[in-house]
């Protein structure tokens, strides 16, 4: 939607003098970013934390990214922290906690599908460590959805 | 293979990674971001020393 230039006419006077231009792209927003499907920038996003910068050419962040959501992942998986399951059984809240967290793991995207194919399945175990584990890769998805709302926001234009 | 860290350890490795991505995420400029960054991970540190001692003085 900001691919072409907006012109607005001075009403009053008609004078084409007073025509200005406004920029294609919002103030403060380049148009550096290579024209991208938001759409599929998104979805790389997800499936491959920094993925979206990548495809972007926001190279340097993309690297960052990747490394930092990969990271926490990692942190979260050698902590043996259980993955989330959605359950239709308990209470409200539990059940809430259950699909969140699961909505939250399932955001790190390839990193979560990867960890399954593979077999992790670490048991609820009590125990602090494996609990913080299981909030880490919940942490790690979430810091990927960050990830994805900035990667749209550059394919947009909304910011550089 | 199982690292075993504890409430502390975890919590500065947290602030440090939320905040790198935090900054990355929100400002424009390289300097912007470095600065955020900074200021995202001292807020993490100050909550958390103010609610361990909060908690240290309240359970004794």
């Amino acid at each position: 939607m900001w691919d072409f230039p907006i012109v607005i006419h001075a009403f009053a006077s008609h004078d084409p003098a007073k025509i200005k231009m406004m920029p294609a792209v919002p103030a403060g927003a380049s148009a550096s970013a290579p024209l991208r499907s938001p759409f599929l920038t998104v979805i790389l996003a997800w499936l491959i934390p920094g993925g979206g910068h990548f495809l972007l050419r926001r190279r340097g962040r993309a690297a960052i990214l990747f490394c930092v959501v990969l990271a926490t992942f990692l942190i979260g998986v050698l902590m043996r922290g259980p993955l989330f399951q959605p359950s239709a059984a308990g209470d409200v809240l539990s059940r809430l906690i259950q699909y969140g967290g699961f909505i939250g793991d399932l955001a790190t995207g390839l990193c979560y599908f990867v960890s399954v194919w593979l077999g992790y399945a670490p048991p609820d175990q009590a125990g602090h460590t494996p609990e913080y584990g299981s909030k880490i890769i919940v942490a790690a998805g979430l810091l990927n959805i960050l990830a994805m709302v900035d990667a749209y926001e550059i394919a947009t234009r909304q910011k550089d | 293979m199982q690292i075993s860290v504890d409430h502390f350890e975890l919590s500065i490795i947290f602030a440090l990674l939320v905040s790198i991505v935090l900054g990355l995420v929100t400002k424009r400029t390289n300097r912007e971001r470095v600065h955020y960054a900074a200021y995202c991970f001292g807020c993490f540190m100050l909550a958390l020393f103010s609610i361990g001692w909060f908690m240290r003085v309240l359970h004794g």
